[in-house]
């Protein structure tokens, strides 16, 4: 309920039962459908839809409103009616002066306020979880992306005290390598993360960890951004290749942490 | 018993019961429960011993790559307290610090505890010092009056007491952190420590508000040389000084921003007419860059000294010029520096540790030695460096101080590489641009933000400032630097009160770099080195990409294209009325009896 704006809703539905009551004409109610969508998809929603996707929905909605009005004879002539006698009518002379010095003035200040706008950096859209290669090679290991897993989930049941000492082991490399951009509570809000643009994930997100498979973080991990496809834009990714630094261990070891730290499991093998 | 005898034991009650009345607020020894106690450990072992030590001695992982370092819980001495010097923090310090974090160092803020989960902490990080248990060591938390109002005379005041109080031996005269001793600083744990920037009040660890600063100085930061001026200055005095010290910064946040507009000038820029230079640049806006370490590649530099950078741009016809500025705490033109000077791995710690188990899977890596063999080979490893001219200067400056270095235990930055004359390495500054645009249409692939890729080189315009002019590089990668010649780029460079300004200078027009036409977006990247920091090479801070804009030489104004659209507007407007009034007439003359309305005139002849 919260994504509408309720005050604009409940305006609209009165002015359409204020038209009911007064018994308005076809132009009226083609007008006013037309305004009132407008309205509704500028203001009505509290979360903002970009300007380009508004157009396309302003355009659709022209469309829908010329084709009902000349879907019949009747109709169109109903809907031109009120205009045809705006413009000949005697009575209307006042009015009709009003919109020939109204109209091209509203459009003067929509080039102002276009052009007046201040100018922002180009902005690109990026992949955030682009399809990993189906396998890498890391530290002369292949791993296949679609078999591989942590070779030391399992000792949570098996070992708990070797379960223990990789976790610690990754508790070790996240905070000697990775909070400084992934942040001390993983919130992807590290003091470096505010210099950096993509900014780095935020591992608490429901969204990432768990919907991604181990193999999928570990490519991240030792291929950091440098090994993303252009899709992910790797040039500006700051996300490190810890192959450079770590051993297969540690880095599965780290893998493992930040899934546990935030009482994540990764997504099984073979589920997509 | 005499009346007297019992005047007088009522007075003695009355006194006793007085000073109990005023007590609680100041001795209240409060250790909590143990299951709170217990309960605030859980807390700790998650949230805060990878940083404070699991045993709360401040030795924890990052520690050695953490400036300042984590605080030390068995020493009981706090930076940010409401009480006097010397005292312990009121729990309410210790809540604020722990949902707040101090800005700009490795403690982050933790808004997302709760409020029990927070005072459990607090009661655990209490159990780590014996002091907590001392009713001695308690102090009554200051009186924080309501600041006065920032008029003249009160700055005017504060400026005054600035100077009479030697707040700028540290901060520097303009509050730049460039004071003459601020080199020489150093906390505790032995660490240099930064007198702070007082002209950027968002990286002020205890807060940038009024009352932040006012209890800054009234307390001191216990630990750090910042000391209390309690005793010295006068209440009113110190409402001045915290106008004045407000003054200094422009905004409580750094605003920064993602693009350059360069502006338009029609006359020549001559990079060495610094006054003709200066009003010209006044005409651009300035924006403000976020920059952090470099901790991608080898050679990361985890506690970079400079945070921001400011830049602006011009152009002419021919030419575009670049400003930028920082803050540094001193001029260090007299060692060496380059893009590509490489850094051992144990450079990377403040604390040279002899485990170096880092990335011990193969060792090889990287090249070179990962850390000290012993005193005397260390600096024997970086100072191969074919490449670079200036070496002598380096080579001279570790013959003087490398006695002091190593004189002072781990401490890198010990007073003998301060008081020398140079440090080893020199500050130095790049921007950082791609050798070549995506083609009008086709999707930008931009270089790699570090020193570019293979595939897409990006073009330094390096200046050391040892030297002060601008050397070109052509990066493919931060291991493939190599120096240009295609381009001829001018700078000019000054140091003034804490601020380097560095102007560069190239012709728009480029055969093997990028050129900068009219109204294009070209991406722009920074790394600024400080020399006292030992940043060189990977070492560095450093931005991610971000855009210049050449603004339109001739400035469009919005009459020429509001009148073109109202006019179009207008002409439509016009023709349909004269359509439709002519039809009306014509069906009127045609029709004498078209009594059903206008409708009808367009109604087919059944
Ligand atoms: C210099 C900053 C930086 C450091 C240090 C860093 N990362 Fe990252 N990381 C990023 C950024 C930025 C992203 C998001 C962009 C991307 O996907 O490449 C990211 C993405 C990731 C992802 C991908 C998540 C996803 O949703 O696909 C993983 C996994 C990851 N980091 C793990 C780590 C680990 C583990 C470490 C420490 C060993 C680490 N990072 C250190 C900056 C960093
Ligand atoms: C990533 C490292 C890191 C983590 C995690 C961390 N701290 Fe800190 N903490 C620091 C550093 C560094 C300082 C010193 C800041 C300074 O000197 O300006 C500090 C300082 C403090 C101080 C002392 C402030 C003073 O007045 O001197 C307290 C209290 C504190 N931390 C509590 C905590 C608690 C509680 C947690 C866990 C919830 C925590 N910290 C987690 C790094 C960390
Ligand atoms: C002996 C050197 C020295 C002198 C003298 C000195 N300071 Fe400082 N000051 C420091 C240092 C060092 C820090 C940084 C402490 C830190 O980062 O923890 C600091 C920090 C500060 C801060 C910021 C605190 C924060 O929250 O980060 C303010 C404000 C300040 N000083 C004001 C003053 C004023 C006003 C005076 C004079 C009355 C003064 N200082 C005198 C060394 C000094």
């Amino acid at each position: 309920m919260s994504a509408i704006n309720l005050p604009l809703v409940l305006a609209l539905l009165a002015a359409a039962g204020l038209m009911v009551w007064r018994r308005a004409n076809t132009f009226t109610w083609l007008l006013f459908t037309w305004l009132s969508l407008w309205a509704f998809f500028k203001f009505g929603l509290t979360v903002p839809i970009p300007q380009s996707v508004v157009t396309i929905y302003v355009g659709i909605m022209t469309l829908a409103v010329v084709s009902y009005a000349s879907s019949s004879r009747e109709r169109l002539s109903e809907t031109v009616q009120p205009i045809v006698r705006l413009i000949v009518e005697p009575r209307f002379r006042l009015l009709l002066a009003a919109l020939l010095i109204g109209l091209p003035a509203l459009a003067a200040y929509n080039v102002y306020a276009d052009m007046s706008a201040p100018l922002e950096a180009p902005g690109f859209g990026r992949e955030i979880h682009p399809a990993p290669p189906p396998e890498i090679t890391v530290h002369d290991e292949t791993v296949n992306m679609t078999t591989a897993d942590n070779p030391y989930l399992h000792l949570h049941e098996d070992d708990p005290a070797a379960w223990e000492e990789h976790l610690e082991s990754g508790r070790r490399v996240y905070y000697e390598n990775c909070f400084w951009c992934h942040g001390d509570g993983m919130g992807g809000d590290g003091m470096f993360a505010h210099g950096l643009n993509p900014v780095p994930s935020n591992f608490n997100d429901v969204g990432t960890l768990p919907a991604l498979q181990s193999s999928f973080v570990h490519w991240r991990i030792a291929k950091g951004g440098p090994g993303l496809p252009d899709g992910g834009t790797p040039w500006d990714s700051a996300m490190p290749a810890w192959e450079k630094f770590l051993t297969t261990e540690e880095m599965w070891d780290v893998n493992l942490f930040i899934y546990e730290f935030n009482d994540f499991e990764p997504r099984a093998l073979g589920q997509h | 018993m005499t009346v007297r005898a019992n005047h007088r034991f009522q007075a003695a009650a009355l006194v006793a019961a007085g000073l109990l009345l005023a007590l609680p607020a100041v001795a209240q020894v409060d250790l909590g429960t143990e299951e709170q106690r217990a309960a605030g450990k859980v807390v700790y072992d998650k949230y805060c011993g990878q940083c404070h030590g699991d045993t709360g001695d401040g030795n924890g992982y990052v520690t050695p790559r953490v400036q300042p370092k984590p605080r030390d819980f068995t020493t009981g001495k706090y930076k940010f307290r409401t009480t006097p010097n010397g005292m312990l923090p009121t729990d309410d310090d210790l809540r604020r610090i722990i949902e707040i974090g101090a800005p700009y160092t490795s403690m982050p803020g933790w808004p997302n505890l709760t409020a029990a989960e927070i005072q459990n902490v607090i009661y655990y990080i209490k159990s780590f010092s014996p002091d907590f248990e001392n009713p001695d060591r308690y102090g009554e938390p200051i009186d924080i009056p309501r600041p006065l109002e920032s008029t003249e005379e009160s700055i005017a005041r504060g400026r005054v007491v600035y100077e009479e109080q030697g707040c700028a031996n540290c901060h520097g005269d303009q509050g730049r952190g460039d004071g003459n001793s601020a080199p020489t600083l150093v906390d505790d744990a032995g660490d240099h420590i930064k007198a702070a920037d007082l002209t950027q009040r968002w990286t002020y660890r205890g807060g940038p508000t009024k009352e932040d600063i006012y209890r800054t100085f009234s307390t001191g930061l216990n630990g750090t040389p910042m000391p209390s001026y309690a005793d010295s200055l006068e209440v009113e005095d110190r409402q001045h000084l915290v106008n004045y010290v407000y003054s200094l910064g422009e905004a409580d946040d750094p605003n920064y921003g993602t693009l350059i507009t360069a502006a338009w000038t029609e006359e020549a820029i001559d990079l060495q007419d610094t006054e003709a230079l200066d009003t010209q640049f006044e005409t651009a806006p300035m924006t403000r860059f976020p920059l952090v370490g470099q901790i991608s590649e080898p050679g990361r530099n985890f506690y970079p000294s400079v945070t921001s950078i400011e830049a602006q741009a011009i152009y002419n016809r021919g030419e575009i010029a670049f400003r930028v500025r920082w803050h540094d705490l001193r001029a260090d033109n007299s060692g060496k520096n380059s893009p590509y000077l490489e850094v051992p791995m144990w450079d990377e710690d403040n604390d040279i540790v002899a485990s170096g188990d880092e990335g011990g899977d193969d060792g090889g890596f990287f090249g070179i030695e990962e850390e000290p063999a012993d005193d005397a080979g260390f600096f024997g490893v970086e100072e191969v460096e074919p490449q670079d001219d200036s070496s002598f200067f380096g080579v001279e400056t570790v013959d003087d101080s490398a006695g002091d270095f190593f004189g002072t235990g781990d401490d890198f930055f010990g007073t003998g590489d301060a008081t020398s004359d140079g440090a080893e390495f020199s500050d130095a500054v790049a921007l950082q641009f791609p050798a070549s645009l995506a083609p009008e249409g086709q999707p930008e692939l931009k270089p790699y933000f570090l020193f570019g890729d293979a595939q897409n080189p990006v073009d330094l315009w390096f200046v050391n400032l040892t030297h002060g002019v601008a050397d070109t590089f052509r990066g493919r990668g931060s291991e493939a630097i190599e120096p240009t010649e295609a381009d001829i780029v001018e700078a000019v460079t000054s140091y003034d009160q804490g601020e380097w300004t560095v102007t560069y200078k190239r012709r728009r027009a480029s055969r093997a770099g990028v050129s900068f036409a009219e109204q294009q977006y070209t991406p722009i990247a920074f790394s600024v080195w400080d020399g006292f920091n030992r940043e060189r090479g990977n070492k560095r801070s450093l931005s991610s990409w971000f855009y210049v804009y050449t603004e339109p030489s001739v400035q469009q104004t919005a009459t020429i294209p509001m009148l073109r659209a109202a006019l179009i507007v207008l002409a439509i407007e016009l023709l349909i009325v004269f359509l439709v009034r002519r039809r009306a007439s014509q069906g009127k003359a045609g029709e004498e009896s078209a009594s059903h309305g206008l409708a009808g005139t367009e109604a087919p002849a059944v």
